[in-house]
């Protein structure tokens, strides 16, 4: 199969096609906001951003969607979602030569219409786990949000990052460890 | 979660179980789902303008290429090249001529319908 035909936009599709096409992004819309936005969030570290990283990465699924549904042989799209929204971060950083001004805004208390009034709470232990979580290597760091923000599996977030399940149950271990070492050095 | 939760011996803190509490999954504001669906929207308008400018530039040889499905890829390549939906929202457009257009580019629209 050509490159061309495997990269055939949604509105090329015959109408029937492109109908069905769109109920089942609608579906994957409505199923995966609240995944993509809380990875977002947690990734760019503020409301503002993470809104536009969210936007991006739903436009660039929509253009691929019909591809990624073909290519998936049935198994769960939330990983190539998260990936998505995972590439779109890198990039933004790389656009921006920045990275969070704040480690999260969730270091300070999220608005309780975020649903984290835990951290309102004024917690330290959480005020201190995120922001070590926010100085780990970003591949641990990504997994953990993956895990812990999004409930995703090892195979879920092996293919989000593109991974071995072997190398991200490895990653997800030594990312905890040094999480735990750290709280402890502070002690 | 059982792999990632093995305990760790000799530390003091239950950093799984204050993972579980800061990375709580976070709604995403109700302003968002209408905003996609507006971008949508615009890149669709932005491509009908685009392709409105483009195709009534056309040449009746043009026209008559386009008539052969060989060449219906032709206007997504002209006008899709920037933006995310650009390109495949031309033929939208072409489905929105054969709607709403009495003559000029109707015929065309209608051969070039999905």
């Amino acid at each position: 199969m050509s490159g061309e035909k495997e990269n055939v936009e949604p509105a090329a599709l015959d109408p029937a096609a492109k109908a069905e096409l769109d109920r089942a992004f609608e579906a994957l819309y409505r199923d995966h906001l609240r995944d993509v936005y809380s990875y977002a969030y947690y990734r760019v570290g503020n409301q503002h951003d993470a809104e536009d990283l969210t936007e991006q990465a739903f436009l660039q699924a929509y253009r691929h969607f019909d591809r990624a549904r073909r290519e998936s042989d049935g198994r769960p799209l939330r990983p190539w979602l998260i990936r998505i929204a995972h590439n779109l971060a890198l990039n933004y950083y790389r656009d921006r030569s920045r990275r969070p001004q704040t480690p999260l805004e969730s270091a300070d208390p999220i608005p309780a219409r975020h649903g984290t009034e835990a951290i309102a709470e004024g917690r330290e232990e959480l005020r201190q786990v995120i922001d070590k979580l926010d100085r780990l290597p970003d591949d641990r760091r990504d997994a953990l949000i993956m895990r812990f923000a999004l409930g995703m599996d090892n195979r879920e977030i092996a293919r989000a990052l593109g991974r071995s399940d072997g190398a991200t149950k490895v990653l997800i271990h030594r990312a905890i460890k040094q999480l735990e070492e750290e709280m402890t050095d502070d002690e | 979660m059982s792999e990632a939760s093995e305990k760790l011996t000799g530390s003091t803190w239950d950093v799984e179980r204050l993972l579980g509490d800061a990375l709580r999954p976070i709604e995403p504001p109700e302003r968002l789902s209408g905003r996609f669906e507006d971008t949508l929207t615009a890149f669709a308008q932005a491509a009908a303008e685009e392709l409105s400018d483009w195709a009534e530039e056309l040449s009746e040889s043009e026209l008559r290429a386009l008539r052969d499905p060989r060449n219906w890829v032709r206007p997504v390549v002209a006008v899709g090249a920037g933006g995310v939906a650009t390109g495949v929202l031309v033929l939208l457009e072409m489905r929105r001529r054969a709607r709403h257009q009495q003559g000029g580019l109707r015929g065309l629209a209608n051969r070039v319908r999905l």
